[in-house]
């Protein structure tokens, strides 16, 4: 998975570039727009880091030029600017998440991994996460190797999870994923085939329970 | 020796000057013209009923004749009868000859004027005043000539029968003048406030406005008078806006420049600490790490309490803020911590919107989770809230932690204040922001106990008119 990282502040450049390195990624970085645009019409990256402070040119136009341009690259911005204003912009104009400065350097790496992650869920059918493999086409998951035996609606909830890895997913958005049409179930249903899913996985991933929220999935290795 | 204490001046207000400085004068004056009426009418009055008296003398001198005395005794002609009878109480009258001997007549009636009232000696009545039978009458002498001897004719009235008619007239002089003296005060006063209303909007819109707003006033609904005024207030408000505006902009820029290098620094410490092999390095580098942790997140605060006091140009930043969704999104960024500190982060979360500045809010409810997390042990149980309650929508946050005495209730809000037995390493800014991100939305800080009488819940009620429609 290679990332290409866009910023101009030696330090922190440097930093992110040895932590993704040693969190398994390849990694290149350059220190404005321009590069950026150049390297990436040159080579094929996973997602790209961006800071917002760029000489010139700021993260954010760099970020409206590559969705201009019909770019899917994922796209994570970093900014030492908290204003609520930025965060909406950002998103707004087409990057993936968002990070305040300073950071600590296995959250970066862990929405690094799931940003790809959910890029590729896109293209491709398999979905790991640790030990866990899901194919999304024929909707089955293999644990350590061993295929594993999942009803219809807890494949739905392990889905919806494993696709927003990292992320809190919201209960009801999980309660839409198991009813169907004609069928009417209490929030507790959720808890029911999430409970089920902890048993059936045991250790290989931890599903959180954020109480008055949803649930999270999350990567061992982050 | 002491000064004595000055003397507490009022301010004076222009409405009150304008009233003392009209209405004085102007009672003044009416209260003169009330004076002046009564004595200028009380006097025509009087003579004119002096004539008439005169003229009764005058007609009932032209009844005698030489032979016509005796007549008189006995009863009176009809004109001289009627002229008598007069309008109010009769008139008495008599008859005297140059001796003072009386002809014909009541012999009540005094003889002579006083001298004071002059010579009875002349082609006119004399008048006077006398008391006839215990009652004040007035009285009108006249000599004449009769048959070369000198008669006296004297004509008294009571003094009461003038008193309705002048009475009446005063009255109706006095009630025109007592209506003025009360209308016209009434009218300046009203003409004052009505002068003084477009500066009394002027007032109340200053005093309505908040701390935050710094538009421009409108001169051109104010008096010409006050519109310099209004237009050096107005450039006032400029310079300030104008001064508020590049503060934030170099807080904004501040927090970036320190952001990055903390940033920068705190990532190559994580990096650094994995490198070393040897375990006492690895200690110092670790605690060097923390260290710039804690000043990163001291900076934070710092330059979230400038911004949030530089509230002038926060105007423009109010917008509906979704607190449910504040809420998911502070539990969210806060999970991971309080997973570490193995506790049970939880949101209850109802919909509420309010008018407010979302990164303020934000900061605000980080600071309490901070909090929270910092002092709850491990096992313990945080958390958040929001709704809609009787007093306007609602943020809480609640902790089974040791929670904070009474006593240290009303200090901790405080800048830099911390609980003597407070454990870890705050900045003891984080309620301090909290109050003042509060104070911003004009919203209601209070800090009580847990739902069971343990821990802490700090709870942020918002005014009902920021209150967004959702």
């Amino acid at each position: 998975m290679r990332i290409l990282i866009v910023e101009d502040d030696a330090l922190v450049g440097d930093a992110l570039k040895r932590g993704l390195a040693e969190a398994g990624f390849a990694v290149d970085q350059v220190g404005t727009a321009e590069q950026a645009e150049v390297a990436l019409a040159a080579d094929e990256f996973d997602l790209a880091v961006v800071d917002i402070g760029l000489p010139r040119v700021d993260g954010l136009t760099l970020v409206r030029r590559l969705r201009r341009a019909g770019s899917a690259l994922p796209v994570l911005i970093i900014t030492a600017r908290d204003a609520l204003a930025d965060r909406v912009d950002a998103l707004d104009l087409g990057a993936d998440d968002y990070m305040v400065k300073p950071f600590e350097l296995p959250e970066v790496a862990a929405r690094c991994r799931a940003l790809i992650r959910r890029t590729r869920s896109a293209t491709s059918a398999q979905l790991t996460i640790g030990q866990v493999a899901l194919d999304l086409g024929s909707r089955t998951v293999e644990l350590d190797g061993h295929p594993l035996d999942v009803t219809r609606r807890e494949w739905s909830i392990l889905e919806c999870l494993a696709l927003d890895t990292g992320r809190v997913v919201r209960k009801e958005r999980l309660l839409r994923a198991i009813a169907g049409w004609d069928e009417e179930l209490t929030p507790n249903a959720v808890e029911v085939y999430v409970s089920r899913l902890r048993a059936k996985l045991g250790d290989a991933v931890a599903i959180r329970t954020v109480r008055g929220l949803g649930y999270r999935l999350d990567d061992p290795a982050a | 020796m002491t000064p004595p204490p000055e003397p507490t001046r009022r301010p004076s207000s222009v409405g009150g000057r304008l009233l003392v400085l009209l209405l004085a004068p102007v009672s003044a004056l009416l209260v003169a013209g009330v004076v002046i009426d009564y004595y200028s009418s009380i006097g025509p009055v009087g003579t004119a009923f002096d004539r008439s008296l005169g003229d009764v003398a005058l007609l009932v001198a032209s009844y005698v004749r030489p032979g016509t005395v005796e007549t008189l005794r006995r009863g009176l002609p009809p004109e001289v009868d009627a002229a008598l009878a007069g309008s109010g109480a009769r008139r008495g009258f008599a008859l005297r000859d140059a001796n003072g001997a009386l002809l014909a007549g009541d012999p009540r009636l005094p003889a002579a004027p006083p001298a004071a009232a002059g010579s009875a000696r002349s082609a006119k009545p004399v008048f006077g005043d006398a008391v006839v039978g215990g009652e004040p009458v007035r009285v009108a002498w006249y000599d004449f000539d009769l048959d070369g001897r000198m008669t006296r004719v004297t004509v008294a009235e009571a003094a009461r029968s003038r008193d309705s008619p002048t009475r009446a007239l005063v009255t109706a002089t006095l009630v025109v003048d007592i209506l003025q003296l009360i209308a016209i005060p009434l009218l300046v006063i009203l003409g004052v406030r009505l002068a003084l209303k477009p500066l009394l909007a002027l007032r109340d819109h200053m005093a309505a406005r908040s701390a935050r707003e710094l538009e421009p006033l409108d001169a051109g609904s104010v008096p010409v008078e006050a519109q310099t005024l209004v237009e050096s207030l107005n450039a006032l408000f400029g310079r300030v806006r104008a001064a508020a505006e590049s503060q934030q902009k170099f807080l904004a820029d501040a927090a970036h420049q320190m952001r990055t290098p903390l940033a920068g620094i705190q990532a190559q410490l994580e990096l650094l600490e994995r490198d070393v092999d040897a375990a006492p390095v690895r200690e110092r580098v670790h605690a060097v790490g923390e260290g710039i942790r804690r000043l990163s997140h001291t900076a934070r605060q710092l330059l979230t309490l400038a911004r949030a006091e530089g509230s002038a140009t926060l105007a423009r930043d109010f917008r509906p803020v979704d607190l449910a969704g504040l809420i998911e999104e502070t539990v969210t960024a806060q999970l991971d911590r309080a997973l570490a500190k193995r506790i049970d982060l939880g949101a209850e979360a109802a919909p509420a919107t309010v008018t407010g500045v979302g990164w303020l809010l934000r900061e605000m409810l980080n600071n309490l989770v901070d909090n929270a997390l910092n002092y709850t042990p491990a096992g313990g149980v945080v958390t958040l809230r929001s709704g809609v309650a009787q007093d306007g929508a609602f943020l809480e946050v609640e902790d089974d932690g040791p929670g904070i005495p009474d006593s240290e209730r009303p200090l901790v809000t405080a800048r830099f204040h911390r609980s003597p037995d407070a454990p870890g390493h705050g900045t003891g800014l984080g309620l301090a922001i909290v109050n003042d991100v509060a104070v911003v939305h004009g919203a209601s800080l209070s800090i009580g106990s847990g739902a069971s009488g343990r821990g802490t819940c700090v709870r942020i009620v918002f005014p009902a008119h920021a209150a967004a429609p959702a």
